[in-house]
């Protein structure tokens, strides 16, 4: 493993991808990049490398700030080597309209851990796209966390190939959406070898005039016999103007395979509702309720628990403005 | 304490407005349990839902008053802040909501519309503690999510422990005795009993004679159709236990 090898590229502002290509029949980034976009800036790599039996017992964090006008390119690498540990931050913001075009590649090396939560509160008139592209070893586990409240428009994009055996993935995120944001999650997880575990776990709020976008591929190559492939997107629709595409997707080569996905988008169901109004509760606070307790069922797959109160306090505030306005 | 007259409601279905309750009346005075049995589909729990102030339902008739409050008028919460409890027939689950936030929130929602201050979390464990070990409820369920995961006679006693821990004036149940086992049905009726006081009253709803072997009521009517159609004392419940209620329907077409 080495930081010299450069297998990504950001997406090219002359060559967008279009609605017409498949993957991104739901996104039109061309049309939500700023008018007066600077030209691209060099990319950027940081790069996050832990050495082989490094267990890093406290988070460490990354944050990506854009401002007006630019045109970034961060370029983040991760590699875990052999029995690595670690908990990451990734924190997203910035001022004003710009375009975040960043590429991430993530190694989790064998028997190696990788906690990465990613907190996405971009400016509410930027773009950002993120191609993600994750290897994992034998016996790696990746969990994956991420919360998307900020961006006109973001797309984040993960390829994983598990492609050793015993391995664990998960990606679980929310997104919590109003106005005219749009984000669209897409995942494709390729299972290469045997006896490994991957799950999707997304839900999404959507206020306003949002538009929120999940397409998610499990793809079972032959050898990757007993396979457990696990993926679930439920989105509640706040407002009647709000709008949810799911593409669910599985591909399945090997024959000795559990594979189970799920999708779900609507309103609130009255029967809880009502419930809680019949033991006191305001619809206010009912409404509140539930739906705090539809995200916390995602956060709860944060293992760091003080990381985990800082996103359930977030996800709260952002609730209180959508629910009061 | 509660006085219904002559109360119709209607749903709207995927066939147009359908008459559920065709005139129901109905007064249980302060301190008394009446039961109501009648057929599937006869619109009992229909009646429960009016109660508490379900909003699919439309009551365009009649009128509900409890203590001389007009129901009507009130929303669900005020309903249960002005002392209405429902135990429902099929208790709701809620997944990501932990029982003990909901009591908690439960009880201090309803003690605030009354003007009263809300309890502390040391004197809402002590309380939950308490009434749950009357209804031999184990802690640990406490610390799951509302009725999720919780077998058919868990439900029911759930309910019956938010009704011990909220404390209302007048409460209806909705089959709470079915899917409970012979023991259990005799704590839930114990803990119903223990509740009983000249102050409160109860509306059962009930298949089953059994039940009311344990709980004795005072009243019993006969449900058919969306009507009353026959009351009497809890004799009439051991008549239907052996005649069927082929001679009311009858009497309600
Ligand atoms: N929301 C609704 N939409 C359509 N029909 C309804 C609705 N609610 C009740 N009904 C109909 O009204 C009738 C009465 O239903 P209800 O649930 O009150 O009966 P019940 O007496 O409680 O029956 P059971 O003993 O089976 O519990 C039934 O025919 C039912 O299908
Ligand atoms: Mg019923």
């Amino acid at each position: 493993m080495g930081s010299q090898v450069k297998t990504m590229k950001p997406l090219n502002i002359d060559d967008l991808p279009t609605p017409k290509v498949e993957e991104w029949k739901y996104t039109n980034l061309g049309r939500a990049l700023p008018a007066n976009l600077a030209v691209a800036e060099q990319p950027e790599e940081i790069v996050i490398h832990k050495n082989r039996g490094e267990v890093c017992e406290q988070p460490e964090e990354i944050v990506f700030t854009s401002s007006d006008g630019q045109h970034t390119q961060p370029r983040l690498r991760i590699v875990l080597e052999e029995g690595a540990q670690l908990t990451l931050i990734e924190r997203h913001d910035g001022t004003g309209a710009y375009w975040k075009n960043m590429v991430t590649e993530i190694e989790v090396g064998p028997n190696a851990n990788l906690q990465h939560v990613r907190l996405q509160n971009d400016n509410n008139e930027a773009v950002q796209t993120n191609l993600v592209h994750i290897k994992t070893a034998r016996d790696a586990v990746y969990n994956g966390f991420s919360l998307n409240m900020g961006g006109k428009l973001t797309r984040h994009e993960i390829h994983a190939e598990i492609q050793g055996e015993n391995g664990e993935v998960s990606f679980n995120g929310i997104n919590m959406l109003n106005g005219e944001q749009h984000a669209d999650t897409t995942i494709l997880i390729e299972h290469q070898a045997p006896h490994c575990q991957s799950n999707q776990f997304y839900r999404t709020l959507l206020d306003d005039k949002s538009h929120g976008v999940f397409q998610g591929k499990v793809h079972v190559h032959q050898a990757a016999q007993k396979t457990d492939g696990y993926q679930l997107s439920n989105a509640l629709l706040l407002s009647p103007d709000a709008e949810m595409d799911t593409k669910p997707e599985l591909e399945i080569y090997a024959d000795d395979v559990k594979c189970s996905h799920g999708a779900t988008t609507g309103q609130l169901d009255e029967d809880p509702l009502f419930y809680l109004r019949q033991r006191g509760l305001n619809e206010a606070q009912a409404r509140m309720l539930l739906i705090q307790a539809f995200v916390d069922e995602v956060i709860e797959k944060v293992e760091n628990e003080p990381v985990r109160e800082d996103i359930l306090e977030a996800t709260h505030t952002w609730l209180q403005t959508a629910l009061n306005s | 304490m509660i006085n219904i007259k002559d109360v119709h409601a209607h749903v709207e279905t995927d066939d147009g407005d359908v008459e559920i309750l065709k005139g129901i009346s109905l007064d249980i005075p302060a301190g008394e349990v009446h039961a109501i049995m009648g057929p599937n589909g006869s619109g009992k729990s229909t009646l429960s839902y009016v109660l508490a102030g379900r909003e699919d339902y439309e009551v365009t008739k009649g009128a509900i008053e409890l203590d001389g409050e007009d129901l009507l008028e009130l929303e669900p919460e005020e309903r249960a802040a002005a002392g209405l409890f429902l135990a429902f027939q099929y208790p709701v689950e809620i997944p990501g909501v932990n029982m003990s936030t909901f009591l908690k929130t439960s009880i201090n929602s309803i003690r605030k519309q009354r003007g009263e201050d809300e309890l502390d979390a040391l004197a809402l464990l002590k309380l939950m503690k308490e009434k749950c070990k009357d209804l031999g409820i184990s802690d640990e369920m406490m610390k799951r999510a509302v009725n999720v995961g919780f077998s058919g006679g868990e439900k029911k006693r759930n309910e019956v422990l938010q009704m011990a821990m909220l404390d209302p004036k007048f409460a209806v149940l909705d089959e709470t005795d079915s899917g409970l086992d012979i023991d259990a049905l005799k704590i839930v009726a114990d803990g119903v009993n223990s509740m009983r006081s000249p102050d409160r009253s109860f509306l059962v709803i009930t298949h089953y004679q059994r039940l009311l072997d344990y709980i004795k009521p005072d009243v019993v009517h006969v449900m058919a159709k969306g009507k009353i159609v026959k009351t009497g004392g809890p004799e009439l419940a051991l008549e239907l236990e052996e005649k069927g209620y082929a001679e009311f329907i009858e009497e309600a077409a």
